[in-house]
């Protein structure tokens, strides 16, 4: 019997040569990658493209079967694939050790490809895959898992609703003056440590970070000017990084003079507990007994640690951190200030930042919290495991089936439901695309132009209007960008590629003419190519 | 073995161990205590048939770190194996199949200790029962030979160990548990909404007295002080006034209903909000927490429980019994002891965190003595009763099952029934007909359709007469019991959390088959 006997048994022969006609691309090779690869190489599918920028870490191994301890810090596009290959020679196999949002992957190259399957672990690239393969009219398995629970979807520009068709939650931000000055609950505590302190020393600013919402910046002008300055001196601070003072004046400055200048602003406090400083050689005067038993404290990530082990891994973490620094520095490989930055699994920053919050919690009187805990909460953990990564992966390339066969109709939206208990799985029927989408409903089109000699100009007038029968009242937006519209017509007579429009960007046109008896036209997704 | 190959550019290891950082994903999970019980677990899988299905429920079970498996499987790899399992390559041509995918899966995981029996005449089925090893459930996938069968059950049976019976062919699946006897499970995982226990109609002295402090003087609070009383401080006050002025407390739903009226009314408005956000989240959980505890019916059925002689010894029923006595005095469970988020100042919040902290200690330590004081709670351990108390209200016990051809008759009938009220309004139809006929291909490698049926006719009469059986018993003739690699990946991830869920005794295994068909993407879950 041949290799391929039951597949040709149970799928019949039609549809068991589209799978072995199809060219698949896999954008992701982590959990869901895994499976997933392993299943379409199985199945027989005749060609397949992986993407994956991520390279290999040890806490991928407990599900990420293609991994081995010796791949750790390799790229998993690569590793998976040499390890998928072994087990069918006659897939063709590529891999790209890349983010799928570079230029190389245009929408000319999602055409080229019969399906694709997202598995991808984050909001922003699991949206481009969908604006892609929405602009490449290229169908789009997409799907997901978090600890038990998954869902798969068939996504079909014109026939299946996508991805962003509803509204997605997008990750939780805290006000400056919170996490700054009037922390009340732990995630504030950690969102400092992780975003203030440890980058403050470390790593580039705090502003950078996405946790930050700067929308109340304004309303507290005066204390933010004070936070800048006490961040300023916190700069300040690190030139005495690796001598003997350093965690003294670190530990002082932030859980003492800080805190003593906070306690001052009487009308802060009038609705709030007043926070209470620390001080260094008190509290390290007490700590002997903690430091005699470091290295336990250290391995016990269960447990919630009291003020004085708090302070020894504080200083420990800030010793080994401090130590990294400087044979960064002194290796001369990297000529910009070398930096560290927040990694949930680099045990040097996790300790640091559990120690910097806890330390911050007890001074602001807030429950504080274990390492174990803290790791999730720092770095958004969410868990996976081997089962559900299986059952969702399967399901994918059930779909896919219905796909090949152009059966859209019978293709299904599916969540795992584990603690039902009459069913694992429940499926919903196709979603039709909501026509107020701001990515899959407006029209789409495409234009080839010579982006350092056409202006805005030319495209406005020579394709817009002329060619595509535009009147006068359009509004030109390049992402977020207002380009063009009747009263911004500065830009006209710049060149596109001064106004950063490369190939494969997305302008936005939308129809402002509320005479035309039809009404306006339809938003408009203007792929622009480079001729 | 593989070798274990530390990358020397490794930083030194602080804090947690390799194995932590490895499981780091799947401990958030099932904790510590949960990847201990897998650990210490030893499976078995009879293997046959194309054999790629248990394999796949195995690389589920070997890579979050399984203690031991065995494989048992007489077949030698050949051509077509390849095509459809993942754990053979091209090298293990001609040899032992659980010999290469042993090597395989073991590979995935160093920590994991795998054994392999190729079962011929000198290696039985018997012989791999009889031997010393002690197996913590075992596995068997079908076509199997009828009195391998029985002497599988008949071990599960006389050393109570759960069997799990897997059927691929196709593009249809079906697994079913058989629990040992009784099954209790203590850490169900509830939803976390449905834990919080207030106990608002019937607070303890220490809570009355906290609440007090805020409410004595209510009307007289700074605005800061008014806006940010704890909702449950706010809840207790509105619900002394109203006894006080009704003689009961708000008990039917048009009553709730009028309580939360006068606690929204309660809220300050003259402010420029118009409003106060602790009122908002007292009144929102009026419906939820204003509710006399009931005995959830599962926990009722583990205290009517007569656990046998054998059972009697085990900690799960010397804790329950010692909880059904504290249930009997207090007319309450203990109290678990956790306060959700709510808008209080962070001081107040904490105490607030600590009064239900020391009285759930409190019930623990009644609930400890009792254990103490029964014969064999001894030497039972604290943390054990901690957790039971702390999740009392959720436990559940699982009846192990007996298959009868009255239970198969008597499905078949209502599932019929059904099917003809769901094809009028278009609903999906019942995925019996899937299970009864790979049930009737169990003990051989192939059938035709006739023979299917014919079969199923036998346990249940006049059954073929339906026309749908009939087509998905053509289907699996046509797959002629070969497996499709990614129907039985899938099956085998199912397969794999029902595992972890009884070897960890945490969360609610499924009761107790769940039949899948490819075709449609869809599972039912039935007790056969
Ligand atoms: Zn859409």
């Amino acid at each position: 019997m041949s290799r391929d006997y039951f597949n040709t048994q149970s799928l019949g022969v039609p549809l068991n040569r589209m799978v072995k006609e199809a060219r698949i691309l896999m954008v992701g090779a982590g959990g869901i990658g895994c499976e997933l690869l392993k299943n379409l190489v199985l199945a027989g599918f005749g060609e397949v493209h992986i993407v994956d920028l991520d390279t290999i870490d040890l806490s991928n191994l407990n599900r990420q079967f293609l991994f081995r301890h010796e791949h750790i810090k390799k790229s998993k596009a690569l590793v998976a694939k040499d390890a998928a290959h072994k087990f069918n020679p006659r897939v063709k196999l590529e891999a790209h050790h890349a983010n799928i949002k570079d230029p190389q992957f245009n929408v000319d190259w999602f055409k080229g490809f019969t399906i694709v399957f997202n598995a991808l672990d984050n909001l922003d690239a699991r949206r481009h895959v969908n604006k892609m393969c929405i602009a490449a009219d290229i169908p789009l398995i997409e799907s997901g898992t978090t600890g038990f629970n998954g869902q798969v979807q068939v996504i079909k520009k014109g026939v299946a609703a996508c991805y962003d068709c509803t509204p997605k939650e997008t990750p939780k931000t805290f006000p400056v003056c919170t996490i700054r000055s009037t922390p009340s609950q732990p995630i504030h505590c950690i969102v400092w440590g992780k975003s203030y302190l440890l980058s403050e020393i470390f790593g580039a600013s705090e502003d950078d970070s996405p946790e930050m919402d700067h929308s109340e910046d304004s309303e507290n002008a005066q204390e933010i000017e004070k936070l800048r300055q006490e961040a300023q001196a916190l700069k300040n601070i690190r030139e005495a990084m690796g001598t003997d003072s350093f965690p003294q004046l670190l530990f002082d400055k932030v859980y003492k003079d800080d805190v003593v200048r906070l306690r001052s602003m009487e009308e802060m406090w009038k609705t709030r507990r007043r926070p209470e400083p620390l001080d260094y050689a008190t509290v390290i005067e007490k700590a002997s007994d903690a430091e005699a038993r470091k290295d336990k404290i250290l391995k016990d990530g269960q447990r919630v640690w009291s003020l004085e082990e708090n302070v020894v891994v504080f200083r420990d973490s800030l010793s080994r951190l401090s130590r990294r620094m400087a044979e960064m520095k002194s290796s001369g490989e990297v000529s910009a200030e070398p930096v560290i930055t927040f990694d949930k699994d680099d045990e040097d920053t996790l300790d640091f930042v559990t120690a910097g919050a806890n330390l911050r919690s007890i001074v602001f009187g807030i429950e504080t919290k274990s390492r174990f805990d803290i790791k999730q909460m720092a770095g958004n953990i969410i868990p996976a495991i081997a089962t559900t990564n299986a059952i969702v992966a399967g399901l994918c390339v059930l779909q896919s089936y219905k796909v090949l066969r152009g059966q859209f109709g019978s293709t299904k939206e599916v969540f795992l439901s584990p603690f039902a208990s009459e069913r694992l799985l429940a499926s919903d029927r196709l979603r039709a695309p909501n026509p107020d989408c701001p990515v899959c409903s407006p029209a789409q089109t495409r234009v080839l132009i010579d982006m350092s000699r056409a202006t805005l100009g030319d495209l406005v007038d020579d394709f817009l209007k002329m060619e595509l029968g535009y009147g006068e009242e359009i509004v030109v937006n390049h992402g977020d960008n207002l380009l063009y519209d009747l009263d911004e017509t500065e830009n006209l007579a710049k060149k596109l590629s001064e106004l950063g429009i490369k190939g494969d960007s997305f302008l936005t046109i939308i129809d402002d003419n509320d005479d035309d008896p039809k009404g306006p036209r339809v938003n408009l997704i203007l792929n622009v190519q480079e001729s | 073995m593989t070798e274990i190959i530390t990358d020397p550019t490794l930083p030194i290891l602080h804090g947690p161990s390799d194995k932590e950082k490895k499981y780091d994903r799947q401990l958030r999970l099932w904790a510590a205590s949960g990847q201990k019980a897998l650990e210490d677990a030893h499976i078995l899988l009879l293997n046959s048939g194309s054999g790629t299905v248990g394999v796949e429920t195995l690389k589920n079970l070997v890579l979050p770190g399984i203690g031991q498996f065995t494989i048992a499987d007489a077949n030698i790899v050949n051509e077509s194996d390849l095509g459809v399992n993942f754990f053979l390559d091209e090298d293990s041509l001609g040899n032992s199949r659980a010999e290469c995918c042993v090597k395989l899966l073991q590979e995935l995981n160093p920590d994991v200790k795998g054994h392999w029996l190729p079962l011929q005449e000198t290696h039985t089925v018997q012989n791999l029962l009889e031997n010393d090893r002690k197996y913590t459930l075992i596995m068997y996938t079908y076509p199997i030979e009828p009195q391998d069968l029985a002497l599988v059950q008949e071990y599960g049976n006389k050393h109570k160990v759960p069997i799990i019976a897997i059927h691929s062919a196709g593009f249809y699946s079906y697994f079913r548990t058989h629990l040992p006897g009784n099954f209790p499970i203590v850490d169900t995982h509830p939803d976390s909404t449905a834990t919080t226990d207030l106990r608002l109609l019937t607070p303890w002295e220490e809570l009355s007295k906290f609440a007090n402090e805020f409410t004595s003087d209510i009307d007289n609070l700074s605005a800061h002080e008014h806006g940010h009383i704890p909702y449950l401080v706010i809840l207790l006050h509105y619900l002394e006034k109203w006894k006080a002025e009704h003689g009961t407390l708000p008990s039917t739903y048009k009553e709730k209903t009028a309580f939360r009226a006068t606690v929204s009314a309660g809220a300050r408005t003259n402010n420029p909000e118009g409003g106060e956000e602790n009122f908002d989240e007292a009144a929102a959980a009026v419906l939820k927490t204003i509710s006399a505890p009931t005995l959830a019916s599962s926990v009722k059925a583990v205290f009517d429980y007569k656990p046998n002689e054998f059972e009697a010894k085990s900690s799960f029923w010397i804790i329950a019994s010692a909880v059904k006595k504290f249930y009997e005095k207090n007319k309450q469970l203990p109290l678990p002891g956790s306060v959700p988020d709510m808008k209080a100042q962070s001081t107040v919040y904490v105490r607030l965190q600590n009064i239900y902290k020391k009285k759930a200690r409190q019930d623990v330590a009644e609930v400890l003595a009792a254990v103490r004081a029964l014969p064999g709670g001894k030497d039972i351990d604290e943390g054990e009763v901690e957790t039971f108390c702390k999740n009392a209200a959720f436990i559940k016990l699982i009846h192990g099952s007996e298959a009868s051809p009255d239970n198969i008759t008597t499905i078949a009938e209502a599932e019929a029934a059904n099917d003809e009220t769901a094809a009028m309004v278009g609903m999906p139809l019942s995925l019996f007909p899937i299970y009864l006929s790979l049930k009737a291909t169990s003990h051989v490698p192939t059938a035709c359709t006739s023979d299917i049926l014919a079969a199923i006719d036998k346990t249940i009469p006049g059954a073929s007469s339906n026309p749908r059986l009939a087509q998905v018993a053509e289907e699996v003739t046509r797959a002629k019991g070969g497996e499709l690699h990614n129907i039985s990946a899938l099956t085998g991830g199912m397969v794999a959390q029902e595992v972890i869920k009884i070897i960890t005794k945490q969360y609610i295994p499924i009761d107790n088959t769940c039949i899948f068909d490819g075709i449609t993407s869809r599972t039912q879950v039935l007790r056969i």
